[in-house]
């Protein structure tokens, strides 16, 4: 313990410093958002500008159209975790409750799937997606996105199933309760934390996905905030200030969401020595 | 045989496994349309010559395979593969170790470092690639106007313009994403680790260096295995950052596997190309998940 007291004088400092390191790209975007266009452009650059230009704000919603992007994005996000969570609670139930033959083999493949990436597949994907005749919608978006952290879900709520005694769901079994109905009235109720945690993870997810939407969307009206951003770096002088304003307001939601589950995360991505 | 053959019935079809399966049902359907298939479809179409609008022309059984292991651009991409994944989770692994060590140690203000370190890992990648793109800014960007300003690098390069630089700039920004990953894991791996193990190591003599190895990794054993493996797969995958920073240039030289695979496709419009990239990069990734898929429940039963 008195090494503790001690290490403190160096452990202090240096964290200090790597913060001040890896935090590097958000204090460039916390000094440009806020800065008129013309100190956005001035050589040299300066961190702080000589006034707040509030103006931006209001661009940024106005002339930009943020508010478009950002409805596509949460119209794309909550659509794809409503469909993971119907997807992937009934196939997690079945893996850790029911025995069948394959379970193992099922329990195999989904950590294997989750390693998967997407763009292996992307040039068949294409084809399918034509081929249902879902190009350019939210609909091909919402299923895609659904679909790649199906896995991952499918596991995690797997995972929390376990958690729960069995006794309680025979218990219930015996008092004359299907299957169905300890699934809705027992383990459904018990399993909230779990489910939150994979709601949130298939909203995070859906709304960071890129690849999909660069692929998949082609009018702008549709397009999520990751593509509307990465657009506004294609025009001839990108307009710094309010890229980095809307990358600030498109972060806040999925970083206050990221940290309520990311002790879980940690935990299912890293298995049983890691506690959850 | 009568008995067998009800016994194979009964082990397949009793009511739990029937409400197993159609529970799975709609899961399998789903992977199937669009997972399965699709791979499928690209292993069949990296033996067929495809035109611009990807479809079959006509079958040419390994052509297309031959064409890719001849091209030398190829064998760079595997390169630039190895190079990227190497040393991009060597230094993702030495950083995270370095701040969870750092994390382990309790202080005011402990909480608020550890929720500070994890902003890189929580944020959205596609945002962050922008930002840094905006931070590598040759004439306006903050990052060498600080370096020259504070004399830590009086003249330092353009880096998102020239290839040396391109590589590196990008790679930090995957390393940079995939530190807290590591963090975070070591961080709650050395919290289990029981204190008297170091109490008692500190009886007998043994330094702070010495019980880090003897106690601390070593405790990490497994951890450390099963995190390095994932963060393998994800970094080797790291599609967003190359594209959204550099399409994969100057001159393909940030052009990695699996950023080659959309270049091939959509950029040159050479889907068969693509498809043999495809194959390859998943017939890789399928190795390493295995050993992930089997470390991780020989651990989970352990």
């Amino acid at each position: 313990m008195r090494w503790e007291n001690r290490s403190r004088w160096i452990v202090i400092p240096l964290t200090f410093i790597l913060l001040l390191i890896l935090l590097f790209p958000f204090f460039v975007m916390l000094s440009t958002m806020i800065k008129a266009g013309s100190e956005v452009y001035s050589v040299p650059p300066k961190w702080i500008p000589s006034h707040v230009e509030w103006s931006n704000f209001a661009t940024v919603w106005v002339q930009y159209d943020l508010a478009r992007y950002f409805i596509a994005s949460l119209v794309i996000a909550l659509g794809a975790t409503v469909l993971n969570t119907l997807l992937c609670v009934p196939a997690a139930y079945a893996v850790a409750r029911l025995r069948f033959p394959g379970r193992k083999f099922a329990m195999y493949l989904l950590l294997m799937i989750e390693m998967f990436s997407p763009v292996i597949v992307i040039i068949s994907l294409f084809k399918v997606v034509a081929s249902f005749h879902m190009l350019d919608t939210f609909g091909a978006l919402i299923m895609l996105d659904a679909l790649f952290t199906l896995a991952f879900n499918t596991w995690m709520m797997n995972g929390y199933f376990k958690t729960i005694p069995k006794d309680i769901e025979e218990a219930a079994l015996i008092d004359g309760c299907n299957r169905v109905q300890t699934m809705t009235r027992i383990m459904l109720p018990i399993s909230v934390p779990g489910l939150v945690t994979v709601m949130i993870y298939a909203f995070i997810f859906a709304w960071n996905e890129f690849l999909f939407a660069l692929t998949f969307i082609s009018s702008k009206d549709k397009m999520p905030l990751t593509i509307g951003l990465y657009n506004f770096v294609g025009q001839y002088t990108t307009q710094w200030q309010y890229l980095t304003l809307a990358a600030f307001l498109a972060l806040i939601p999925v970083l206050v969401l990221f940290y309520v589950i990311e002790k879980r995360l940690v935990a299912g991505l890293a298995g049983g020595a890691v506690k959850g | 045989m009568a008995d067998a053959s009800l016994s194979l019935r009964q082990r397949i079809w009793n009511p739990e496994a029937r409400l197993a399966y159609i529970l799975l049902l709609p899961t399998v359907l789903f992977l199937a349309a669009f997972m399965f298939y699709p791979i499928v479809y690209v292993f069949i179409m990296s033996f067929f010559r495809t035109n611009k609008l990807s479809q079959l022309v006509r079958f040419v059984g390994l052509g297309n395979f031959v064409d890719r292991f001849q091209d030398p651009e190829f064998w760079w991409a595997c390169l630039r593969s190895l190079i990227w994944t190497a040393i991009g989770v060597c230094t993702k692994f030495l950083l995270g170790m370095t701040i969870a060590v750092l994390l382990n140690v309790k202080y005011r203000g402990q909480k608020v470092a550890r929720m500070a370190f994890i902003i890189p890992w929580a944020s959205s990648v596609p945002i962050s690639a922008l930002l840094w793109q905006w931070v590598y800014h040759p004439a306006f960007g903050l990052l060498n106007h600080t370096l020259a300003a504070t004399g830590l690098w009086p003249n330092p390069p353009g880096w998102l313009g020239a290839p040396l630089p391109a590589f590196g700039a990008t790679m930090w920004v995957d390393v940079w994403i995939g530190i807290p990953f590591f963090a975070l894991v070591f961080l709650a791996g050395m919290q289990a680790v029981p204190k008297e193990l170091y109490e008692s190591a500190h009886m007998d003599g043994a330094g702070g260096v010495r019980s880090f190895f003897s106690i601390t990794l070593a405790g990490l054993r497994e951890l450390i295995l099963i995190s390095t493996l994932l963060s393998a797969i994800w970094t080797f995958n790291d599609f967003n950052v190359i594209y959204i920073l550099t399409r994969a240039g100057p001159a393909n030289t940030t052009n990695i596997l699996i950023t080659s695979v959309y270049m091939n496709g959509f950029v040159d419009l050479r889907f068969d190309w693509a498809a043999v990239q495809s194959v390859i990069t998943f017939l890789i990734l399928t190795i390493v998940s295995i050993v992930y898929a089997r470390f991780y429940f020989r651990q989970e039963n352990a």
